[in-house]
């Protein structure tokens, strides 16, 4: 059974088209990233996933059944944008509530709370109320409340957007940790993070979907992401594009170089970039097999 | 238990309503709005319930009473056992359905205004939050009706200890009525609640269509009194009416606020269930 399915999906808001027939298909597996401008509909689309929404025209079908059916609940789980706990209780208590929900015993609920917490390091706050949590702490109580009883599927709206970089790091830990169990779903702007967990790239943009980029494409063999320290990036084009096979270089970011060959021979581009470096004693911070996701959405 | 095998929906439906209990009675707004609630009962049975036997069981009283509101209006009055639970009655048939609009406010207008039901509705069904929610403020309702009973009952019986078995027997007969009286206020008020941003908001929402309706209903009963009856569908419309009834006899307008609550909740499970949260 296909984890999504949409089927001209859309989505209007007013004379607002959010969404403009969506057909969608993804698989169970590894985790999937949406990617778009701001005003892209990313949101909506996790929304109508989520069926706090209802569909204007076409429809949903989630491990085979309408978003907010019975048979989801406990099975998906969202990280959603602007949604925040009840201020009145506190963390551990409301995370008791929905794992109650979700069919917990109460003495499960509270053990299996305290491990989705400890799971975003904050075991320590679980008796604060989310009031004295800060941005990112609250984030990551959010996040938390999203593996309550392992779902199937978890979607996260920006669930490093306002993190600190070593809780950002630890939650594309976590996610990679869960990756076999839960199929995760990810909007995001860092574009480096998804590249580092996902397999594959929605790109939404003005509500349609333009592109489904997945990492390993075979693509990939004819590219070569280079990244110097210190250089003069004029001597860099000039050698580089003397070596034999190297179809085009074209300077992309400051010090980053994207090289195209059409050499079959296994590592023969990498060893002639290597002896380069060293003849001139050039040197070199990375170089990436294939292109990088914003190469390959922008490009 | 790692999954979660089962989703009960009356079991999800009874927890939220005691997770909405617990909410009201543990928290600092909530015990702001009840001791307001028990400062106001306070004075009116200290004053008027308190002073009940003397205004109902001297006879001078009794005809005044009787010569400002007429025999008819008043005349079930004075044949109420306990005379402080006949004070309390007419006091709470119009209290009641007051507070009741103000404490079920916010059923679902902060909760929707903050996302916080986007954590709920991925885990439980829409109708186990409409009538989980429901059910938690009848609760809350329930205790305060029997609470202020209780006490009606306490004052009536530190005056005459007979009065001890009918005072209970009326008590449980107007907690009761009571009860049913709030049940269409409740529920009007989880839809105002539900289309509201912010308690306030619904409780504006709430005087402007009563305001509204008994306008309207006004207008109508003037110029087609053969649609007059159309006034049943306003909550509350039966009050004046079940002031001047006592025992079983109020259980006679029962089936007004019965019928409307079944059709507000109703109207409300289909809001609920297409509105976006």
């Amino acid at each position: 059974m296909r984890l999504i399915e949409c089927k001209g999906l859309s989505k209007s808001y007013g004379s607002k088209q959010a969404l403009k027939q969506v057909d969608l298909s993804l698989e169970a597996g590894e985790p999937i990233a949406l990617v778009g401008p701001n005003g892209a509909g990313k949101t909506t689309l996790f929304s109508l996933l989520c069926g706090y929404i209802t569909p204007t025209a076409g429809e949903v079908r989630i491990l085979g059944h309408k978003p907010g059916d019975n048979a989801l609940l406990g099975r998906v789980a969202s990280l959603p944008q602007d949604a925040s706990l009840d201020p009145n209780f506190d963390v551990l208590t409301q995370l008791v509530l929905f794992a109650t929900l979700q069919g917990f015993s109460k003495a499960d609920a509270k053990a299996e709370a305290l491990r989705v917490l400890s799971l975003v390091d904050l075991a320590d706050c679980a008796s604060q109320k989310p009031k004295s949590l800060s941005h990112g702490m609250a984030k990551r109580v959010a996040i938390a409340q999203a593996l309550i009883g392992s779902p199937e599927l978890v979607l996260l709206d920006e669930p490093t957007a306002g993190l600190d970089p070593a809780n950002a790091k630890k939650i594309r830990e976590l996610v990679t940790e869960l990756a076999g169990k839960t199929t995760f779903i990810i909007s995001s702007h860092n574009l480096d993070e998804l590249e580092k967990l996902c397999g594959q790239v929605l790109y939404l943009e003005l509500g349609q979907l333009t592109q489904s980029v997945s990492m390993d494409d075979n693509q990939q063999d004819q590219y070569l992401t280079l990244t110097m320290q210190q250089c003069d990036p004029d001597k860099i084009l000039a050698a580089v594009m003397a070596l034999p096979d190297i179809s085009s270089i074209e300077k992309k970011q400051h010090n980053e170089f994207l090289i195209k060959h059409n050499s079959e021979e296994a590592y023969a581009i990498e060893s002639a970039l290597f002896s380069l470096f060293k003849h001139n004693n050039w040197q070199y911070k990375a170089i990436l097999r294939g292109r990088t996701l914003e190469d390959k959405l922008f490009s | 238990m790692e999954n979660s095998p089962h989703n009960n929906n009356l079991r999800n439906t009874l927890l939220l309503a005691q997770f909405e209990v617990k909410k009201m009675l543990f928290n600092p707004r909530g015990m702001i709005a009840l001791a307001a609630f028990a400062l106001v009962w306070l004075l009116i049975l200290l004053y008027p319930v308190r002073g009940a036997s003397e205004f109902l069981l001297t006879p001078s009283y009794k005809d005044l009473i009787e010569g400002i509101f007429g025999p008819q209006v008043v005349g079930e009055l004075f044949k109420w056992s306990v005379a402080e639970l006949a004070i309390y009655w007419i006091a709470s048939l119009y209290l009641f359905p007051l507070f009741s609009i103000f404490i079920a406010a916010d059923q679902f207008s902060s909760d929707k205004a903050r996302g916080t039901f986007r954590f709920l509705t991925l885990r439980t069904s829409r109708d186990s939050i409409f009538f989980g929610r429901f059910i938690g403020y009848m609760i809350i309702q329930t205790m305060l009706v029997s609470l202020t009973v209780l006490a009606t009952i306490v004052l009536a019986v530190s005056r005459e200890t007979t009065l001890l078995i009918p005072a209970l027997t009326s008590g449980l007969m107007v907690t009761v009525n009571l009860i049913i009286v709030l049940l269409p206020y409740t529920a009007l008020m989880a839809i105002l609640s539900l289309y509201a941003n912010s308690a306030r908001q619904a409780t504006i929402y709430a005087i402007l269509i009563w305001a509204a309706m008994s306008i309207t209903i006004g207008i109508i009963n003037n110029f087609l009194p053969i649609i007059s009856e159309l006034k049943w569908i306003l909550p509350g419309s039966q009050i004046s009416l079940m002031i001047n009834t006592q025992g079983l006899a109020s259980f006679a307008y029962a089936p007004v606020a019965l019928l409307q609550t079944a059709v507000l909740l109703l109207l409300g499970r289909m809001y609920i269930k297409r509105s976006a949260l």
